[in-house]
């Protein structure tokens, strides 16, 4: 299940965010981040599954590129933002 | 039809960029607004350009890599980035509009350098007489859109560095033919169009930055849309508005061909049509061409006149023969007045990536032909 939000302040950074994480294998999904979490309006996320968040992390830093924030979301539906 | 007029716009495209804009058209939604397949498709399509674009001209950060409507779109964000009025800015003899118009809109205090043509050592030399410590931008553009001078673009790069002086780099005729690494430019811009030798549609061009930027277009961007001021970051930054995403979706296979087929290859194909022609005209003493001498000095960009008629007369003969040319001063009147051609403009024949030898030799004939019908007039 994909249980992490990694938030972007770009479409180009979420793009290139994903590309890094798919190109180590890892399952990702590009997508809007919800308006609620969304720093000065309107952005992209990507999910991830838990066990996927450090190398997906490390695939990121490789290439200079680190999410403005990562959310985990909980069983409620809501969003609780983590140190990553 | 015998297209050369390749330094204008190329006509002949790989099939791929013709169906990759109709794909785009059928598949492609806004790119950067919704979540979407549709438009998830159009951003595909626009990461997947700007990565081969990074590729191609060795860039890693690929979000600097932004997307214009032409050359002269990203040139105009490249000056106005640098330039404020009075500044002192130094530019080649053989400079296009799309940079002269610009600074003589912001009242910039212009000066030249390198207007010697074929004489790259007078280039480098000019250069280091007249960088003055005030000057606040040197441009060049790679290669002359009128006479094919390939201007020393490496030397140019590290006299600027050295003086800690932004340089900005017109690439338009080379991109997409000659090997042009940013790494080692280290260039504050790279401008082109996608739509020449990159071989996209007109209506692309690519702006390369490397120095804090000032958008001359303001707008939406699908990010940080509560605040009124421009995103701080590229690509957003320099791209407010939709997108030309069947445009770009081209332009992406324009690159994948050059990338397949390697700029070397390209650059050495070039090259010889040009030496092939310079061997036909060469026996004519009816046209005066300008070729350089030192064979590195010019690329397939050739400048001619025929003996007492005017250019536009000789184009539009060569139009009704079948040859497709361009005449007149190519938006590029301080390269005619440096050169000694203000006065009668140019035929510019200028070669391309799909052009061969068989056009070559049939153009030279049709010329010899030309020459004995007005002779017989």
């Amino acid at each position: 299940m994909y249980n992490y939000l990694l938030t972007f302040r770009s479409l180009t950074y979420g793009q290139r965010a994903q590309r890094a994480v798919q190109s180590i294998g890892i399952s990702t999904a590009l997508m809007r981040t919800p308006k609620i979490l969304s720093e000065n309006g309107c952005g992209y996320c990507i999910k991830i599954k838990e066990k996927d968040l450090e190398p997906a992390l490390a695939a990121m830093r490789k290439i200079h590129i680190s999410p403005i924030n990562t959310y985990v979301k909980n069983e409620d539906g809501s969003y609780e933002k983590v140190m990553a | 039809m015998i297209y050369f007029d390749n330094a204008a716009t190329s006509v002949m495209k790989p099939v791929k960029v013709h169906r990759a804009v109709l794909e785009a058209m059928k598949n492609c939604g806004n790119p950067g607004r919704s979540g979407h397949k549709l438009s998830i498709n159009a951003a595909n399509a626009i990461i997947n350009c700007r990565e081969k674009l990074g590729k191609l001209f060795n860039v890693d950060d690929v979000e600097t890599i932004t997307f214009t409507q032409n050359a002269t779109h990203a040139l105009n964000i490249a000056i106005n980035s640098i330039v404020s009025p009075g500044d002192r800015v130094l530019i080649t003899g053989f400079e296009h509009n799309s940079v002269m118009r610009v600074l003589d809109h912001l009242g910039a205090n212009i000066q030249f350098y390198g207007t010697d043509l074929f004489d790259k050592e007078a280039t480098i030399r000019s250069l280091k007489e007249k960088l003055t410590p005030d000057t606040k931008c040197v441009i060049a553009n790679h290669v002359s859109n009128v006479f094919g001078f390939i201007q020393p673009i490496y030397e140019i790069s590290d006299i600027c560095h050295e003086a800690g002086v932004p340089f900005i780099i017109d690439v338009s005729q080379s991109a997409g033919v000659m090997n042009i690494d940013q790494k080692r430019l280290d260039a504050a811009f790279l401008a082109m169009p996608g739509h020449k030798s990159l071989l996209g549609p007109q209506g692309t061009g690519v702006l390369i930055s490397n120095y804090k930027t000032k958008p001359i277009l303001y707008g939406g961007t699908g990010s940080v849309s509560e605040l009124i001021s421009m995103p701080d970051f590229l690509p957003d930054r320099l791209e407010a508005g939709t997108q030309n995403t069947p445009g770009i979706a081209g332009l992406s296979e324009g690159v994948d061909f050059i990338l397949k087929k390697g700029t070397d290859r390209i650059f050495a194909h070039e090259m010889y049509l040009k030496r092939r022609l310079k061997e036909k005209v060469s026996e004519m003493p009816f046209i005066k061409a300008y070729f350089s001498d030192d064979e590195n000095c010019q690329l397939g960009v050739i400048s001619m006149n025929f003996e007492g008629m005017d250019c536009e007369e000789f184009a539009g003969r060569l139009s009704d023969g079948g040859v497709a040319v361009r005449a007149g001063l190519h938006c590029s009147p301080m390269a005619h007045k440096f050169a000694g051609t203000l006065g009668t403009g140019t035929v510019r024949v200028s070669l391309g990536v799909f052009n061969n030898e068989n056009e070559v030799q049939r153009f030279a004939k049709f010329l010899t032909n030309m020459n004995l019908s007005v002779k017989d007039r």
